[in-house]
């Protein structure tokens, strides 16, 4: 049995030394196989993180535009209404102005002349009547002719066209 | 002028859908625009269809609803609807009449002109030369927009034409030249105006821009106005103050729509598909406003944006304004990758005269027609592979069909929000071109092709 058993010791060594070799080969490639999944799903994670940044990166600019676009326009429409109100107040002070004529000597003299104003446009058969507010309205059949003094400083606002703009001109 | 005793007409004999009839007018004519104070004290406008006798049809460009013949007061202010014009538009969004909407005062000018217009005299027209740089590869490349053009984008339900619109008036230059855009916008939905105001905030708190906006639900008369009213103050802009412009109007379709519907109010006899007979000269007449003048520096390039309903090229609106138009720039569904511009459907007439040395890049023709001669092969290349199978093909096939997926990925696709400079895309280009070997490429002269081409492996 010994016998046997000594016969076979170079057979069980090569085997065994085959065995630990392909042992061996097969650790080292299990663990290059591994080193390399690692690498690859540290690659993976890495690109992962630069797409999410740069997706991150990309939103928040979008974002930061939007919100850039709105506060801009927030703040144009801040400057777009104070002139607005610029010219509501010309607008009001020219009323304001122009009613105070009915204080004036001439306001009479005024009147005769808005009078004629509105008959030479709308015609001769208008029929002229003093407003409550001061100035003239004609009214005919079908036709009317508006010469208060809040509808004529209006229209003499209206008048200064482009020159309003000084008013808030730097 | 200023009237200081404007006559107040009261006969309101009739009020029938938008439409107002006026009694006991006296010098009243066609097209003249009228101003209606109602009983309220509400103030409404208005445009003279007819007169007859000292009977006026006035259309009320916002509807009639809630207005009482008894109290209301129409004034006819002698001619047809005039605007002041000048700087101060610049930066202003405003209605589809002119009428602010960023919580302005009214837009004054220290002159008006009557929207209307006058055609250029075609004695003194001088003929498109120099780019239009939109910051867009695909355009700047392929289809390039020249000063003084007229080039419509055509595009069909579903597709970013507005988005493309947008981004187009938002980031184009003309180098270091004074340059402005005038931005009418046609039959919007409260979403889309939303979405071109922020796309364009920029240029408009630059003070480059002009936005008019005529909303989905504002009078389609007013939306007949918007385009005339756009280019007046273009006129202005260009050939007063000496500055390059460019008129984008979106979207013509509405436009049309709108004049559809004023025409059969009018009881017009209809032509095609219910448009008036007159939808040519009509579009011409707004299309025509575009050019150079000489002896003055600016010019208006114009670029309506239509949408194709159901995608039918053949349709009026298309149809005629390819007549008139030079040149276009398609939008297709086949292409996957925005802003999905078709190039071999697209052209600009005039590019040959915008583009090359001293203007854009001196190979700029000849790369151009290169890269549209291949992508035609690569259309081959690819029917054939459809049949066959790709790896029936030869070599030089694969290259070409290697080509056009190049193009749409390194060349065409582009974000909504980039600007691409030119080297930058003729960058682009010369990798797309690249892709070819270099015996493929015929059309452009050997140092050209020394200096950029550099063959991929």
């Amino acid at each position: 049995m010994i016998a046997t058993r000594d016969a076979l010791a170079p057979v069980v060594d090569a085997l065994l030394r085959r065995a630990r070799a392909d042992a061996e080969t097969i650790i080292t490639t299990a663990e290059d196989e591994a080193a390399e999944m690692i690498a690859a799903a540290r690659r993976e994670a890495q690109a992962v993180l630069a797409e999410a940044r740069a997706s991150g990166t990309a939103q928040a600019r979008a974002y930061a535009a939007v919100e850039h676009a709105r506060a801009r326009r927030r703040a144009r429409r801040v400057e777009l209404a104070a002139q607005r109100e610029v010219l509501e107040e010309l607008r009001g002070r020219a009323v304001t102005a122009v009613r105070s004529l009915r204080d004036d000597p001439c306001y009479p003299r005024l009147l005769e002349r808005l009078g004629e104003l509105a008959r030479q446009a709308g015609g001769g058969d208008l029929v002229v009547s003093e407003h409550s507010d001061g100035g003239v309205v004609a009214e005919g059949r079908g036709r009317r002719v508006d010469c208060t003094l809040d509808a004529l400083a209006g229209r003499a606002v209206d008048a200064l066209g482009g020159e309003v703009a000084r008013l808030w001109a730097p | 002028m200023t009237t200081w005793a404007p006559v107040e007409y009261t006969g309101v004999a009739e009020l029938r859908g938008p439409l107002m009839v006026v009694r006991g007018t006296r010098g009243v004519g066609w097209d003249e625009y009228a101003s209606i104070e109602l009983e309220s004290g509400e103030h409404r406008h208005g445009l003279v269809l007819e007169v007859d006798r000292d009977l006026a049809v006035v259309q009320v460009l916002e509807g009639t609803a809630g207005v009482r013949a008894r109290g209301t007061r129409v004034t006819f202010t002698g001619s047809p609807l005039r605007i002041p014009v000048g700087a101060a538009w610049q930066g202003r969004v405003c209605n589809g009449r002119g009428r602010p909407l960023d919580s302005g005062p009214p837009v004054f000018g220290m002159t008006d002109a009557a929207v209307t217009g006058l055609p250029l005299n075609p004695t003194l027209r001088e003929p498109p030369a120099d780019p239009v740089l939109t910051g867009v590869s695909a355009i700047d490349a392929l289809t390039t927009l020249v000063r003084g053009q007229k080039i419509a984008l055509f595009s069909s339900g579903g597709l970013p034409h507005l988005e493309l619109a947008a981004q187009v008036a938002a980031q184009a230059h003309t180098g270091g030249a004074p340059f402005s855009v005038v931005f009418a916008a046609m039959g919007l939905t409260h979403a889309d105006a939303a979405r071109v105001r922020d796309a364009l905030e920029e240029r408009s708190s630059a003070g480059e821009l002009t936005l008019l906006l005529n909303l989905a639900d504002d009078p389609v008369i007013e939306r007949l106005l918007t385009p005339r009213l756009a280019l007046t103050i273009a006129e202005h802009l260009a050939f007063t103050m000496g500055r390059h412009v460019l008129a984008v109007l979106a979207d013509m379709t509405s436009y049309c729509e709108a004049l559809r519907e004023v025409s059969s109010a009018r009881g017009e006899i209809p032509a095609r598909r219910a448009y008036p007979g007159y939808l040519y000269s009509d579009l011409a007449s707004i299309y025509e406003r575009c050019g150079r003048v000489r002896g003055l520096p600016g010019s208006i390039t114009v670029l309506p944006v239509l949408s194709m309903p159901a995608g039918d090229i053949t349709h009026p609106v298309p149809d005629l304004t390819g007549y008139i138009t030079e040149g276009q720039i398609l939008l297709t569904r086949d292409v996957a990758s925005y802003p999905h511009i078709d190039p071999l459907a697209s052209l600009s007439r005039m590019m040959r005269a915008g583009v090359g040395g001293g203007r854009t890049r001196p190979e700029h023709m000849d790369l151009a027609t290169q890269i549209l001669a291949a992508l035609a092969r690569a259309r081959q290349a690819g029917e054939l592979a459809e049949l066959v199978g790709e790896r029936a093909l030869s070599i030089t096939d694969r290259r070409y069909l290697a080509m056009a997926e190049a193009f749409e990925l390194r060349l065409l696709a582009q974000r909504g929000d980039e600007s691409r400079s030119l080297e930058e895309t003729f960058n682009r280009a010369w990798q797309v071109v690249s892709v070819l070997p270099r015996r493929e490429l015929s059309m452009l002269d050997p140092e050209t092709l020394d200096a950029h081409y550099r063959e991929e492996p």
